[in-house]
């Protein structure tokens, strides 16, 4: 137990011998579930690592405690997702037909609660990306070379031909004004 | 106050990161209290830097993740040591093996100091210009005539404008019509301006392709056949792409169009780093002609690790290939609005026999002719 916790831990860091061994190990169980309940393996690898980024999106919370082991954790919300795509193609049963009644049934919850804040959290990224598309040059590139690609200031320096560190920083601060700018008058509409 | 509306940023962020000192944290604290305009700004401003670090940090594990999919889906069953004795009569053998390997490493060190001289004169592009090639002329002939044959046949698709000036190889990264070659073949001199780009597929069929975008800094460019229902092949594209960078020394092997057949090479990667210890790059050893410029180099499971790009000079002999890291940063990142490209996922070669490989992927890769007067 004390073992998966500190792959939690390290998942949380974003740490690839330990998402790689949570893959390794996990993945062929959830790919052969897949393929049994009428999926193809791309299904299963997207499904997957859906259900990887929910784990990490979870691991990322303060008060977080996992109540099942990461197998178990991954497979669920797999179910949950792959039975919720199926609803949305109008081809698949509409309510889960296993685990009824009992304590179970509360750990089901949690899985849907957990589903719906990652669901959550994924529109609210992907408005900011929209919003991140509108800004322009070059606070899209710069924003996106410090966020997303997590390179230093000084790298960004001398990618955009700043003559120092601090005048890339000081840019970079206009441009996350403009963002948030661009971003709220988003969602006020 | 000491948050002005300047630095509310650099306070904010420092705040998030915990770098912030104590009797600024108190300062704030106090000043988020007593004024809610403030209060509401900061709030504001904390919450979107998160977010942005957020979904930054989502992104790059999102990758990783794809990445490792790739990686385990190809792995290898575990391969059982072999141990190899030198028995005496092999020593002789060993020791003029060594020999040659101190030989080769001073020429190789001649070569480089050399090399830091000459720079940029090294690095060939191995796209083809075929209007240079005298040989090709009867093949573009032959060509021509294949394509008014053709056109007889299919009036849809319109024969190209003016000769074939440049020809490289391309390889498909989604089934309906999206792919890939390095940018020089399709931006010979950097001028970039071609009347149009065909490709020829490998059954000899010519199709127009439309130009998605290019970066010429990373030599990459993707391009999509304009007909609508155009499809590479039957099923989805048999190889995957791994932005991981393969170590020193894996095999791998490449399917291009030197000319206008396929031609079929292996090597392995001699370098982690590419011309100059560009990082974005691999050095191969890997005998390729021009033409074969934007083919796909893929390791023995075939899964996708980069793009050719290039060849050293002739006393060099090194061949250069872009990383697929760099082509997934431009497909994530520099695309213009509304496309997304999503690459394969399943590997159908991993546990082919090379020929097999070869079969399968014919399809997919592909002569790419640019046409310009």
């Amino acid at each position: 137990m004390n073992n998966e916790q500190q792959l939690l831990a390290a998942l949380a860091a974003g740490e690839r011998t330990a998402t790689e061994r949570i893959y390794q190990q996990h993945y062929h169980i959830i790919n052969g579930w897949l393929i049994n309940n009428g999926g193809s393996s791309a299904d299963a690898a997207d499904l997957f690592q859906e259900a990887i980024v929910v784990l990490y999106g979870k691991a990322q919370e303060e008060d977080f405690r996992l109540t099942c082991s990461i197998g178990t954790y991954l497979f669920a919300v797999s179910k949950h997702l792959w039975y919720k795509k199926l609803q949305q193609q109008n081809r698949g049963p509409a309510i889960l037909q296993s685990n009824i009644g009992g304590d179970e049934d509360e750990i089901e919850i949690a899985y849907e609660d957990d589903i719906n804040v990652h669901t959550e959290r994924e529109a609210h990224y992907e408005q900011l990306d929209s919003a991140l598309d509108q800004i322009g040059e070059p606070c899209r590139s710069l924003l996106k070379a410090y966020y997303h690609h997590d390179k230093s200031m000084q790298e960004i320096a001398a990618d955009f031909g700043y003559t120092n560190p601090d005048n890339a920083k000081t840019q970079k601060y206009k441009c996350l004004a403009r963002l948030r700018k661009l971003f709220y008058t988003m969602q006020a509409k | 106050m000491s948050v002005n509306h300047n630095n509310i940023w650099e306070v904010a962020e420092a705040y998030l990161s915990g770098s912030l000192p104590q009797d600024q944290i108190i300062e704030i604290k106090d000043c988020l209290a007593a004024d809610t305009v403030f209060a509401n700004e900061f709030y504001e401003i904390t919450n979107l830097i998160r977010s942005v670090e957020g979904s930054g940090k989502q992104k790059r594990f999102r990758g990783m993740l794809r990445d490792i999919h790739a990686q385990q889906q190809t792995a290898a069953a575990p391969k059982k040591a072999k141990l190899i004795i030198f028995t005496p009569q092999f020593w002789k053998t060993a020791s003029v093996a060594a020999g040659v390997a101190i030989l080769t490493s001073t020429i190789t060190i001649w070569s480089i100091n050399a090399s830091i001289k000459r720079h940029e004169s090294q690095y060939n592009t191995i796209s083809r210009e075929v209007g240079a090639i005298k040989k090709v002329q009867a093949q573009q002939q032959a060509e021509q005539a294949n394509l008014k044959e053709m056109v007889n046949k299919a009036s849809k698709h319109t024969p190209p404008p003016s000769d074939v000036k440049y020809s490289g190889t391309g390889f498909a990264l989604t089934n309906d019509g999206y792919f890939v070659t390095a940018d020089h073949v399709i931006h010979h001199d950097g001028k970039g301006d071609f009347d149009s780009v065909y490709i020829q597929t490998h059954d000899g069929q010519y199709y127009k392709a439309n130009l998605i975008f290019a970066d010429n800094t990373k030599d990459i460019a993707i391009l999509k056949v304009e007909k609508k229902s155009f499809r590479f092949g039957k099923g989805e594209l048999p190889y995957t792409f791994t932005a991981a960078k393969a170590g020193l020394g894996s095999r791998i092997f490449t399917l291009g169009y030197p000319k206008d057949e396929e031609v079929y090479d292996e090597g392995y990667i001699s370098s982690r780093n590419g011309f100059n210890g560009n990082n974005m790059q691999y050095t191969l050893e890997l005998p390729v002609g021009h033409g074969q410029s934007g083919s796909p180099m893929l390791d023995e499971k075939g899964n996708v690790l980069g793009i050719l790009a290039a060849v050293g000079s002739q006393d060099e002999a090194n061949t250069y290939a872009i990383g697929t890291k760099a082509l997934m940063e431009l497909l994530n990142d520099q695309l213009p609005d509304q496309k997304t490209i999503r690459l394969p996922k399943a590997n159908k070669l991993s546990r082919l026999s090379r020929a097999e490989q070869i079969e399968k992927m014919e399809n997919y890769t592909f002569s790419v002719k640019v046409y310009k007067k």
